[in-house]
């Protein structure tokens, strides 16, 4: 007989499903959107995801060290949720940024937004989120107002030369002077490097779907109500509707980043007061600031996932409403 | 009647592992030389022993005697005489008292003198007398659930067996359908209702065949999908009623009796035979040989580990189905009346991976066939806040272990709830 026996609690058995995986699979789902970044945008784009993702895992492994943990200790524990972070932030800024943007922001992200807090799944935002805006707002004198063009053009033959990431101006009720199928494409779009080609966010939606990472449910109330509340803001203008929701970060940060487990609800009422208030703030804010801010919209609504943690939980099996059962009452 | 399908349930998930036992017929144990009954198989106060050391006994002399209304006699299995009579710490760590009988092989066998009353409360009687008690794991004195406070409209029989591995109680349908169904007459004859549910799950065709040529069952085949042996949820998905938090099952007029109680229960009406075999699948991919497994009560599992063949590599011995049993810290446990299950599993089977951060995938909360919110229970729990623990519902937890089967962070969240709720009911009890 063995000399040695497990012993712990029940259940014996366990999901083959690990966080490990699942960071694997989201890394998995963002490869379509960087490889056709990159072929957009050329190498100095591979440059800049390529420094992002590697400055987000080296911050990632000087803080545990600094905190006295072994390398191979890391190493075994390490859930590849930096690479995403890293990722993100490499995906979410154009060309024009200095080279040492992203080793900013990814350091930023990874120390001062997730380790500080505790670690994986202890953040309170998103950290590409944070990361992003850091770089949004401090590097503003380095980018200057120069947009490059990628190099694959349009296919309707044209140029196209409007605002940073061809956001729908609500403001003035205009639909850009884009075809929508040039928006899908992303091709001769101006913007980061991941987040013009919708086409490849969308095959990396859908696998997420498939692999049961994400409920593609949730992204679609964002990005559909960010639709209906443009075209109610620019007076019914039902040509607003799909322009609004192809231009700009509004799919990547749907399918990638309001999606963070960590920074969304628990509960599927929760999750729908999620989307549902993230679709209608971007599309004021975009109107009120004439900006791009899917990322603020974002971090706004992370902020106030515990309030809706708080106040909406689910009800025991069983439980009626009429009844005061000590245990069920909120 | 014909095959009904069941109400829909959108919580529990399905779960991986393999019934390795499907296909092999129950076979007998050898008696062992000495067996070891405890006198606590049961929930509720431990049985006194009456018997003392150097005791004659028979198979089926009363060894130890109920003590209360929630509680039950305890019989010898094997003839032969009282060794010993003292504590054993079993291999769940718990010390229990425990009677040694030496076996002396001459099989001479003590059964309750024959009747031919068949009124309720006669049949109610004789299951208190044989020591029948709840035999899906639970260990709930039988004859206490079939006294209920007000009358009841409809027995439930839960033939789900919706733990992986486990065979036993889908052996006994295919192979003892006749004894099962006479048995379930005498139970629901007992509780004098009219109303009779069979829940078998989908991946035992040939026992929902089996069962549905009955043309008073109401047979009910099942999702296949855990947990639907719990109590709770096989009266929902079968009756589409709902039993309140903190409520019983008579709450809403239901019964539900395992299986292999209701063969106990035939056994002891029809054969005046009480309650001193069980049938174990022993299972696993460290064991050799799994085998469904007939057994006196009170063998020692090593014995039943060396008629399987011996184990193989064996990392954790599991008392009961993967989902809900208990590991053993050693092989010093004997078969109780409430065992069904005995697994030596590999560790390519369990998991050993330490716990990492929880990263708020919400994926316990979204299973849990109870809907609450494992995450903040445990976190409740572990910075021993109870209070708060029991207003996110600790206290409805049915500890069927599917948050911590399906955590990526391999939490060990039922630890930490059952924790939660036995700080609650001292709580209580210190109020």
């Amino acid at each position: 007989m063995e000399n040695k026996l497990i012993y712990s609690s029940s259940p014996h058995i366990k999901s083959p499903r690990t966080t490990r995986k699942i960071m694997l699979d989201v890394c998995v789902a963002l490869l379509p959107a960087t490889i056709i970044g990159i072929i957009y945008f050329g190498l100095y784009a591979l440059l800049l995801v390529a420094l992002s993702v590697i400055s987000a895992v080296v911050g990632e492994y000087v803080y545990l060290l600094a905190a006295g943990k072994s390398f191979k200790e890391i190493t075994e524990n390490f859930d590849f949720s930096s690479v995403i972070t890293g990722l993100l932030i490499g995906l979410t800024i154009g060309t024009n940024y200095p080279f040492y943007a992203p080793i900013f922001g990814s350091l930023f992200a990874i120390i001062a937004v997730k380790m500080l807090f505790g670690g994986t799944g202890k953040n309170i935002v998103n950290p590409a989120i944070a990361g992003r805006i850091f770089m949004f707002i401090s590097f503003q004198w380095a980018v200057g107002a120069v947009w490059l063009v990628p190099s694959i053009g349009s296919i309707y033959g044209e140029t196209v030369a409007t605002s940073a990431t061809a956001v729908v101006d609500v403001s003035k009720g205009v639909v850009p002077n884009i075809s929508l199928l040039d928006m899908l494409l992303g091709t001769g779009m101006q913007g980061c490097i991941g987040e013009t080609c919708k086409v490849a966010l969308l095959i990396g939606g859908i696998y997420l779907a498939c692999r049961r990472v994400i409920n593609l449910v949730y992204p679609l109330i964002f990005i559909a109500l960010t639709g209906f509340a443009t075209v109610v803001i620019c007076g019914f203008d039902f040509s607003m509707f799909l322009p609004s929701i192809l231009s700009g970060g509004l799919i990547l940060g749907a399918i990638f980043m309001a999606t963070d487990y960590t920074t969304t609800p628990n509960t599927k009422a929760g999750n729908i007061i999620y989307f549902a208030f993230l679709g209608i703030l971007l599309a004021v804010l975009r109107y009120a600031t004439k900006m791009e801010t899917v990322s603020f919209a974002i971090l706004l609504m992370n902020l106030v996932v515990p309030l809706i943690d708080k106040f909406i939980l689910n009800k025991p099996f069983g439980y009626k409403k009429s009844q005061k059962t000590k245990g069920a009452k909120l | 009647m014909s095959i009904r399908k069941p109400r829909h349930f959108p919580f529990g998930s399905k779960i991986h592992g393999t019934k390795l036992s499907n296909k092999c017929p129950i076979v007998k144990a050898p008696a062992p030389e000495r067996v070891y009954i405890s006198v606590s198989q049961h929930i509720g106060a431990p049985a006194i022993p009456v018997v003392s050391i150097g005791d004659k006994v028979k198979k089926g002399t009363l060894i130890a005697e109920a003590s209360g209304a929630i509680s039950a006699n305890v019989y010898s299995s094997v003839s032969g005489t009282v060794s010993d009579i003292c504590d054993i710490v079993n291999g769940l760590n718990q010390k229990q008292k425990h009677i040694v009988i030496d076996n002396d092989f001459t099989d001479e066998e003590e059964t309750f003198s024959n009747f031919n009353d068949f009124e309720p409360e006669t049949l109610v009687n004789r299951i208190r007398l044989a020591g029948i008690v709840g035999l899906g794991g639970a260990g709930f004195p039988t004859a206490a659930k079939l006294t209920p406070k007000n009358p009841l409209d409809t027995l439930i029989i839960n033939g789900a067996e919706c733990e992986p591995y486990l065979t036993c109680d889908y052996r006994l349908m295919i192979e003892k359908t006749e004894e099962i169904y006479k048995g379930i007459k005498y139970v629901a004859r007992a509780l004098n209702v009219k109303k009779i549910i069979i829940g078998i799950e989908r991946n035992k065709p040939r026992a929902i065949e089996a069962f549905a040529t009955y043309s008073d069952l109401d047979v009910v085949s099942l999702k296949k999908q855990y947990p639907m042996g719990s109590e709770k949820h096989l009266i929902y998905v079968t009756t589409g009623r709902k039993v309140p938090p903190g409520k019983m099952p008579f709450d809403v007029k239901c019964c539900v009796q395992n299986i292999k109680t209701v063969l106990a229960a035939y056994y002891a009406i029809e054969y005046g035979k009480p309650l001193t075999e069980s049938v174990l699948t022993v299972s696993g991919h460290g064991i050799k040989e799994p085998k469904n497994v007939q057994v006196l009560i009170g063998t020692p599992f090593s014995e039943l580990i060396k008629f399987c063949g011996g184990t193989e590599d064996a990392v954790k011995i599991v008392a009961g189905g993967p989902m809900m049993g208990k590991a053993l810290v050693n092989l010093n446990h004997y078969v109780r009346k409430t065992d069904s299950g005995l697994l030596c599993l590999k560790n390519t089977e369990t998991s050993t991976q330490s716990p990492s951060n929880c990263i708020n995938c919400g994926l316990c909360a979204r299973k849990c066939p109870m809907r609450i919110m494992p995450m903040y229970i445990e976190s409740f729990a572990l910075s021993g806040n109870f209070k708060e623990a029991e207003r996110y519902g600790a206290m409805n937890c049915i500890e069927c272990g599917l948050c911590a089967y399906n955590c990526p962070a391999k939490r060990a969240l039922v630890q930490s709830i059952s924790f939660a709720k036995s700080k609650i009911k001292e709580m209580k009890n210190g109020k």
